[in-house]
């Protein structure tokens, strides 16, 4: 009879298997391993030395790791919170624009095409407490004082976040902006002569209606909240004096300044175990939105 | 010569068993309808025969080859699917060329076959619309342009017309028999409507729960239903079904009407329970029926509600305490409540078994 | 009277308040970027002018320097920019071919455990970049493919399938089964059915996931910034760090770059901008 074959899908998933198996999967059950070495990039032999959880431990009682653990944590918690709350109030403004709506909504994508490293470079342009546009503006205005935007811990806080949002917000805009056009009229209609304010016609029909662009947006987002590495690595290296460090430029430290991949790739496996959190986080609350609104596949 | 041949065809998934061993033979150039409620498997049995479905057990020939594992497009058949399957990106003048141009056939052939089939449907003025700027008619009519450009061996239609209004529905439906007295080829047929399939098919397979309940002409199925599925089935309205036992060789309906056995029906058992069918052509009041020869029964019954429908008015009345629907030919006004001598047909009744609901026939 | 009248100014004042609101959100959004820009043209001694200078001047010297390569201690940006485009094209186009044929399966066929494969590729594309380029470093520089174009482009694509998955499947799953059933049936393969009939139908689909794959190449600083090291393999992003000295910047020089980098990822993304959101949408929303 016929000889046994693969069945149809699996030939047609397994260059992506096999793709993300050698370049992902690979390295990190490297790393995995590694996390229980005292592995140092400078000296090959340490890799064989097993030191069983001595890393995590160690990083665990590191009161430098749980300050960039929780400053992460905040970070991400502020930053998507405000994004979507600014990415709703901007969409929900250009979903009113009747004139130039087009041209307003491709200057809104213009964020999603910058590099976040460039992000970085041109925040900490426009920060500059020397040369920055934000401070000439300030002094031209009769502030006397040059502000230190990225020397001070708060302020350069501040100004992290503020680039780290002018770079995403666009992803929520845009796509709660595709859901107000997607949303059906009759509800909205029913609501207003029904007697609903508009801003109990929001909340009990428009948002419910936008919940699955928003957790897409959350999703999308999700995917790549350690982009943050780039903006941060750049403006302020996680300082002054360590005032900006996130679990991502803690690592990277670790591993290439430091070289002690051992213990950077500990903090890495805790970084992952975050970011996959926040995804299947997102991930289920797509899905069940989408199942309320009966739009599953 | 291409007829179509089933054989224990048997479709499973996984523990569902959604066919369970069907036995067909279709004639060359027949036209053969599978009609039947929803999900009781003509889809599926369609999807064998066309090779979009792997078979779990038995065997479909077409033309004397077994097809069981040929794809489709080494069947030569051709279908019409129930959203039509439309290729969207291409206009009506490609959907109609695409099969002939993946046969590599030469450009001249191709624009003769499809300015043919174009000139048969009517499609001329569409050739360079895209799907989405047709109707759902013209839609409808590409399909079967389609379909027809390849001169295959066999059509199969999946409820082409189920997404038509009514009037379009009706206009198709004469297209259609136009189109297979034209092309003379083989047709495979589902839909769930009884009356296409009663004016379209040379042969009616009636199929429930995966299984045919019968094969017939559609005459055939109308006046000698083989269970009262078939009779309900079947026909406008459905039969009337009313149940009683059988007494001293006589029927005895339930709320009491004693009547006489009809002449059809076959052997009965003292005691045993029926039901006693007949359709609505066939209890007329005196006056108004159109034909009065063989055996009458006559009773008179109150009319309960009248649907007049123009040249006959159907009528509701309760015979035995059960609803039962009369007809009256040369309509006349009746208020409801007027009493009416209403005349049986004794040969065109049914009985059938109440336990199996076989027909029990001589 | 009254209230109507009440009303009329409370409706002029929200559309003031909304023509304000939108005005400031395109301001934010664009001043950066134009900043940017702006400055490229700027000599540097006008950048660094202490009080600041707000007429600007005009000249060209950071992109003749820019383009005059390596020569006079500046960046050789030409290098830098056919790596991106090398690397970035070819990753594109290898993810799409890969993650098609995977969302593909994902629309399509039904098997065991469809809903974990998914998710559990999905989390392959949540691991941060700098988590992965500490073990990928060690391990790519084992097999000897660290500094290469081919390393980074096998990184980008591993990098870009998941998501693709997930916007194809989306825009498949759109697509009515029907579609290939008659093409089959009009004498189509399998493969031939897929070409010509799904693969045409569901091509915006596919251009915005080439979009969003193109762009994560292209911007992508973390892995690059580890995985290459030389003028032969380095992309901007990463070039973008030879305008940093150890205390000084020169920014000039970093502007012009910088509008190098944008313009292309500018001009592909209004091409086929439509394509995005609703790439985006289906691909999430429906899928
Ligand atoms: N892919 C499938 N997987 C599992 N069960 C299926 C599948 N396709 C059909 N079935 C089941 O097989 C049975 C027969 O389905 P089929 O589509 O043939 O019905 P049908 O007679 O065409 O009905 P309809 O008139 O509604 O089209 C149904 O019970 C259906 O639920
Ligand atoms: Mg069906």
């Amino acid at each position: 009879m016929t000889r046994r074959r693969l069945p149809e899908w699996l030939v047609l998933l397994l260059p992506a298997i096999i793709v993300i198996a050698a370049v992902v999967l690979i390295p990190l059950l490297f790393s995995l391993y590694s996390s229980f070495t005292p592995y140092k990039l400078t000296r090959p032999s340490t890799l064989w030395k097993w030191v069983g959880t001595y890393n995590y431990e160690k990083i665990l009682s590191d009161a430098k790791f749980w300050a960039a653990f929780g400053r992460t944590v905040l970070f991400l918690t502020i930053v998507l919170n405000l994004e979507l709350l600014l990415g709703l109030g901007i969409a929900l403004m250009m979903n009113k624009v009747t004139w130039g709506q087009r041209t307003l909504r491709t200057i809104l994508m213009f964020p999603m095409m910058f590099s976040p490293i460039l992000v970085g470079f041109q925040f900490k342009f426009i920060f500059n407490d020397n040369i920055g546009l934000v401070n000439n503006v300030l002094q031209s205005m009769g502030f006397n004082a040059a502000l230190p935007w990225l020397v001070d811990g708060k302020l350069a806080m501040f100004s992290i976040m503020f680039a780290e949002i002018w770079m995403s917000t666009s992803v929520f805009a845009i796509l709660i902006l595709a859901g107000l056009f997607a949303m059906p009229r009759d509800p909205l209609e029913a609501a207003k002569v029904d007697g609903c304010t508009p801003w109990q016609s929001f909340r009990h029909i428009t948002l419910p209606f936008l919940m699955p662009f928003i957790y897409i947006a959350m999703t999308i987002r999700s995917l790549d909240v350690a982009r943050a590495y780039d903006i941060v690595q750049i403006m302020t290296g996680g300082g002054p004096a360590r005032r900006t460090e996130l679990l991502w430029t803690l690592m990277s430290r670790t591993g290439y300044v430091d070289a002690r991949m051992g213990l950077a790739n500990a903090m890495g496996y805790v970084s992952i175990i975050l970011s996959i959190l926040f995804t299947v986080y997102f991930f289920r609350k797509l899905s069940a939105a989408r199942a309320e609104l009966g739009m599953a596949g | 010569m291409t007829e179509v041949t089933l054989s224990n065809v048997v479709k499973k998934y996984g523990a569902l068993q959604a066919v369970h061993g069907i036995d067909l033979d279709i004639q060359d150039g027949e036209f053969v309808v599978l009609v039947g409620p929803s999900g009781c498997g003509k889809s599926t049995t369609l999807r064998m025969i066309a090779g979009l479905e792997d078979i779990s057990g038995g065997e479909v020939s077409i033309g004397g080859r077994v097809v069981n594992d040929l794809p489709p497009r080494e069947r030569n058949i051709s279908m019409v699917f129930q959203n039509y399957a439309l290729y969207p990106h291409m206009t009506v003048r490609e959907n109609l060329g695409f099969s002939l141009k993946i046969a590599k056939r030469p450009g001249a052939e191709i624009t003769e076959a499809v300015n043919e089939a174009a000139q048969i449907l009517g499609l001329d003025e569409l050739m360079d619309r895209k799907p989405a700027a047709l109707s759902g008619g013209q839609r409808q009519r590409v399909a079967m342009g389609r379909a027809i450009v390849r001169h295959p061996d066999v059509f199969l239609f999946d409820e082409p017309l189920s997404n038509l209004d009514a009037k379009l529905r009706t206009q198709m439906r004469v297209e259609i028999k136009k189109l297979h007295q034209k092309v003379e080829s083989t047709i495979i047929y589902v839909t769930h409507d009884q009356i296409e399939a009663m004016t379209l098919a040379d042969r009616i397979v009636l199929m429930r729960d995966g299984h045919i309940v019968q094969v017939g002409t559609p005459l055939e199925l109308f006046n000698a239903p083989v269970d009262t599925f078939v009779a309900t089935f079947i026909g406008s309205p459905p039969m009337n079904l009313v149940d009683g036992v059988v007494e001293d060789g006589q029927i005895v309906l339930d709320g009491g009407v004693t009547l006489p056995v009809p002449t059809t029906a076959g052997r009965l058992s003292e005691g045993q329970a029926i039901k006693f069918g007949f359709r609505a052509d066939n209890l007329m009041p005196a006056g108004h029926a159109v034909d009065e020869d063989g055996a009458v029964y006559e009773l008179d019954l109150a009319v309960t509600l009248t649907e007049p429908l123009g040249t006959e008015t159907l009528l509701f009345t309760n015979m035995a305490g059960v609803e039962v629907q009369g007809k009256m030919f040369n309509p006349r006004p009746v208020r409801p409540g007027e009493k009416m001598n209403f005349r049986l047909m004794l040969d065109k009744c049914h009985v059938f078994d109440a336990q199996s609901g076989h027909a029990i026939r001589r | 009277m009254d209230r109507n009248q009440a009303h009329r100014n409370r409706r002029r004042l929200l559309k003031t308040a909304h023509f304000i609101g939108l005005f400031l959100t395109m301001l934010v959004i664009c001043v950066p970027g134009l900043w940017i820009v702006l400055n490229s043209f700027r000599p540097t001694v006008e950048i660094m002018a202490k009080p600041p200078v707000w007429v600007p001047s005009f000249t060209l010297d950071h992109y003749r320097a820019m383009f005059a390569g390596a020569g006079e201690g500046g960046v050789p940006v030409f290098s830098y920019f056919r790596n991106s485009l090398i690397v970035s094209v070819t990753s594109t186009f290898i993810a799409i071919l890969i993650g098609m044929s995977g969302g593909y399966a994902f629309a399509r066929y039904r098997f065991w455990g469809k809903n974990s494969y998914f998710v559990g590729l999905m989390l392959f594309r949540a691991v941060p970049g700098v988590a992965l380029s500490l073990p990928l470093f060690i391990v790519f520089a084992k097999v000897g493919i660290i500094d290469t174009h081919f390393g980074l482009i096998l990184a980008y694509v591993a990098m870009n399938v998941p998501f693709t998955i997930w916007l194809t499947d989306g825009f498949f799953r759109q697509i009515p089964k029907e579609l290939h059933e008659a093409a089959e049936i009009d004498g189509c393969t399998r493969w031939q059915a897929f070409w010509k009939v799904e693969f045409p139908v569901a091509r915006s689909g596919v251009a915005s996931a080439g979009i969003f794959a193109f762009l994560t190449s292209w911007n992508e600083f973390a892995l690059a910034s580890q995985l290459t090291r030389s003028v032969g393999s380095k992309t901007m992003p990463v070039g973008l760090l030879d305008f940093t000295a150890e205390f000084t910047i020169n920014w000039g020089g970093m502007c012009a770059l910088a509008v190098l980098m944008i313009v292309p990822a500018l001009i592909l993304t209004f091409i086929v901008q439509k394509h995005l959101i609703a790439g985006l949408t289906f691909g999430g929303v429906k899928g």
